[in-house]
């Protein structure tokens, strides 16, 4: 048998419960982001990131996923990638990149074209308090 | 006949002889080839020479169960025009490793080569060679990155499995 004492605890813990998970999810969204550049001669040419909120539900199950530590609340998706770009080559490039090379040696003159592309995939992002959660759906 | 006779003899004799000869002073004396047979296995001498190892097609196939790392290192060059030496080492990590890219990709599916010279008046006017991949490659690792005096060196590698090329 319980006391009254009892069941208002045990409510103040699922209250707390519950406000932890809120807080964990603030704000959740899916972005679609593709990545490329290019490469001249052993240099690089070109680079772009393009990152747009999706209008629509994405299908697809989380695969890969990263977690960036944010130091302001209000940065946006592009600010924490840019900020964690080391980090976040190296999980595109588990998520998986497409290259195309092109060689051509004229009279022993050798020109190099390299083009990594992330092609656009969709991406549920978590913000968090101080962190962020990015994960790749396929 | 009776020269004919000792002549016959004489020729049946050295017949006879001639597969137990093992030195023939005119014909090899002046060659060496070395060939290494398994004992048992090299009966004759011109089985021997037959005998060259070819690798087999199943060397480096992978199977079931098994895994084969591809590690590759690929290089790439800072800029001269850049603002900071840290712009220079982000821009040379980022061609260095569209290099090690291009270096799995290679290894792992192969190189399109296409080659074209042009001759005239019986000599080399142009001489082109075209060389393309295309690959898409996921789950790749960085394994180590140095830069030093302007290049960097992009360690990366990857792991196949039997399964990834099941389809």
């Amino acid at each position: 048998m319980r006391s009254g004492d009892g069941n208002y605890t045990l409510s103040l813990r699922l209250y707390a419960i519950i406000f932890f998970l809120c807080s964990l999810a603030l704000n959740a969204g899916e972005y679609y982001i593709s990545y490329r550049y290019i490469t001249k001669n052993a240099l690089l040419y070109n680079e772009s990131l393009q990152i747009s909120k999706s209008m629509q539900k994405c299908d697809g199950n989380p695969t890969q996923s990263i977690v960036f530590e944010t130091v302001k609340e209000n940065d946006d998706l592009k600010t924490i990638i840019d900020k964690n770009f080391d980090q976040f080559s190296n999980f595109v490039s588990k998520v998986g990149l497409e290259i195309k090379h092109y060689e051509k040696t004229t009279n022993y003159i050798n020109n190099s074209t390299t083009i990594l592309t992330l092609k656009t995939t969709c991406f549920k992002v978590d913000f968090n308090d101080s962190f962020v959660k990015i994960q790749a759906l396929k | 006949m009776k020269y004919s006779m000792i002549l016959v003899a004489l020729l049946s004799f050295s017949g006879v002889n001639a597969d137990e000869k093992v030195e023939q002073p005119h014909e090899i004396r002046n060659t060496t080839i070395n060939i290494e047979c398994p004992a048992g296995e090299c009966s004759t001498p011109s089985n021997s020479m037959t005998q060259l190892e070819v690798p087999s097609r199943d060397t480096n196939t992978l199977d079931k169960n098994e895994r084969m790392i591809i590690s590759v290192i690929g290089q790439g060059v800072a800029p001269t025009d850049t603002l900071s030496p840290a712009q220079a080492y982000a821009m040379a990590k980022r061609a260095a490793t569209a290099d090690a890219y291009r270096l799995i990709a290679e290894k792992v599916k192969g190189v399109k080569v296409e080659g074209q010279d042009l001759i005239k008046n019986m000599m080399v006017q142009r001489s082109s060679i075209r060389t393309s991949v295309a690959a898409m490659i996921r789950n790749a690792n960085l394994v180590e990155t140095t830069f030093k005096e302007g290049l960097c060196e992009v360690e990366m590698e990857i792991t196949l499995y039997h399964s990834d090329f099941m389809q």
